[in-house]
């Protein structure tokens, strides 16, 4: 029986990637905008910390490679969008504690 | 796929910079004894040339040609095969001229200056063009192509001293180029670039968010004010005010460079960015006391700052302290990122992997970092009052404590 992917899972995936200057993860940053699933094919809608970030191509790749190939999932699209621009207060609890700022 | 573009003038880079403190090291600093008393002969222009050619220039366009492309938010460079070929002539070129310097070979120093001169001018039509099909202008990219532009230049005035030095058709217009040289490589060249690429790494390693950009305007005003006055006063053999006014721009363009990173370390959300940034932002500190200081001092007395001693000490201050010393800091945290796209850019998402700060020790950093700067002031000491044995032994300390460093960044590729 096929398995049904859904939007906890991905995320909880998601949170294998991470910002390698900043050593969190690309969900408690506050990068991922949108996550939809259609059947087995699931559309990420995302951004970065920075418009010109140097981790551009390792960050997006990063998210095809935690979701390609997990049960359930047929395809992945990543759209690095951005507007709106990212801030800070995107962060979760957990990411700013681990910046050692807030 | 990760460029190795890069990697090349990084690599190179850091083998001159080695060969320079292995070379002071060799006759325990008694070369800088030499320099300091009259820095125009030709191991003087060999050393001086090893230093701001072979290790500054070389990794500085190793970091355009990595930081370009990512501030053009992943625009591609305009030709990556013209950059392998443009590493080529200009190492050729600069290799045969340090052998032409050494040898006080005419016919090899404008040979081989003229080989590397065609490595620059590839360099800016590549970099040129990759900006310009861009068409994404900012202050980062706008102080990249006046850098560039500058370096053009600074490769022009040197040429027209090669020539005047092998048929001899300008007579004592030859001091007046050099001044014009020195203003274009020292402020136009290095003083754009790192000011220009710091508007992107300070923000991106403070993680600031929010701050004002107005102020680099004014920067790049007031930077470039200096070095045309700077140059025109040297052309036109201008009275010592003009000189003057030059200097004043050029304070002014590092004051407010000062505040402007204040203002965006203020609006961090990042606690530490790491020793590199903390080390650039100390050193950008120290820049602008000092030119305010030589503002105040040339004000007073006109003449101290164009005696030859006084020149070769502003001159390491300059050179050393602030374009080597931020190079060496930014170099703990361009290295370590080049190397980890490379390395372990493919395998994000996938397994787990080092952070960059696990591929270098900041600690370590920080404790070189400040000893290259302490035997940088001993150094300066031996210059400024002439004492032989401080001199050689700051410059000694100099050389250990950077080719330790060059060391901790090259355990970087082992990781």
């Amino acid at each position: 029986m096929e398995k049904h992917i859904t939007e906890e899972t991905i995320i909880e995936l998601l949170k294998e990637v991470y910002d390698p200057e900043l050593g969190i993860n690309i969900v408690d940053l506050g990068l991922i905008y949108e996550v939809k699933i259609n059947g087995g094919h699931v559309y990420v809608r995302m951004t970065l910390t920075t418009p010109g970030c140097p981790m551009h191509t390792a960050i997006v790749g990063g998210v095809h490679r935690a979701l390609e190939g997990e049960p359930g999932i047929q395809s992945v699209d990543v759209h690095l969008v951005w507007e709106p621009r990212w801030t800070p207060d995107r962060m979760t609890p957990e990411g700013r504690e681990a910046l050692g700022y807030f | 796929m990760v460029s190795r573009l890069p990697f090349y003038f990084l690599l190179t880079g850091l083998i001159c910079f080695a060969l320079f403190q292995i070379g002071t090291l060799s006759d325990f600093s008694a070369w800088l004894y030499e320099f300091s008393m009259e820095p125009r002969y030709p191991t003087g222009w060999a050393k001086a040339h090893l230093h701001v050619l072979g290790w500054a220039t070389m990794i500085a366009m190793g970091a355009v040609y990595q930081l370009v492309p990512v501030v053009l938010q992943n625009h591609k460079l305009f030709s990556e095969r013209l950059g392998y070929i443009q590493y080529g002539v200009f190492t050729f070129g600069f290799a045969g001229l340090m052998i032409g310097f050494q040898q006080m070979n005419v016919l090899m120093i404008g040979g081989f200056a003229t080989i590397a001169f065609l490595g620059i001018l590839i360099f800016a039509g590549n970099i040129g063009m990759t900006l310009a099909r861009a068409n994404l202008w900012n202050h980062v990219t706008v102080s990249c192509a006046i850098a560039v532009g500058h370096l053009v230049l600074t490769g022009v005035a040197g040429m027209l001293m090669g020539l005047n030095f092998a048929f001899e058709w300008l007579g004592t217009f030859h001091d007046q180029l050099l001044g014009a040289h020195l203003w274009f490589g020292a402020i136009g060249w290095f003083g754009f670039l790192i000011t220009g690429f710091s508007y992107k790494l300070f923000p991106m390693f403070y993680l600031s968010h929010g701050h004002s950009e107005v102020l680099q305007r004014w920067v790049m005003g007031f930077l470039f004010s200096g070095v045309w006055m700077g140059v025109i006063s040297f052309l036109l053999n201008a009275p010592a005010w003009s000189h003057w006014i030059g200097l004043l721009c050029t304070a002014a363009g590092f004051t407010i460079y000062v505040y402007h990173l204040g203002q965006i370390c203020k609006s961090r959300h990042k606690a530490n960015p790491g020793a590199g940034i903390l080390w650039s932002w100390l050193l950008a500190q120290g820049i602008a006391v000092i030119v305010v200081l030589l503002v105040i001092v040339s004000a007073v007395f006109p003449d101290l700052i164009l005696s030859p001693r006084m020149t070769a000490v502003i001159g390491w201050m300059y050179l050393w302290g602030w374009v080597g010393m931020t190079i060496m800091a930014y170099l703990s945290k361009i290295i370590p990122f080049l190397w980890w796209t490379y390395r372990y850019g493919s395998r994000v998402g996938q397994v787990k992997i080092p952070t960059m700060a696990d591929l270098i020790d900041d600690r370590k950093v920080n404790i070189l970092l400040m000893a290259v700067a302490v035997s940088l002031f001993i150094l300066l000491i031996g210059f400024g009052w002439n004492l032989p044995l401080v001199l050689s032994i700051g410059g000694s300390l100099l050389a250990v404590s950077a080719l330790v460093y060059v060391g901790l960044l090259a355990a970087v590729f082992t990781k």
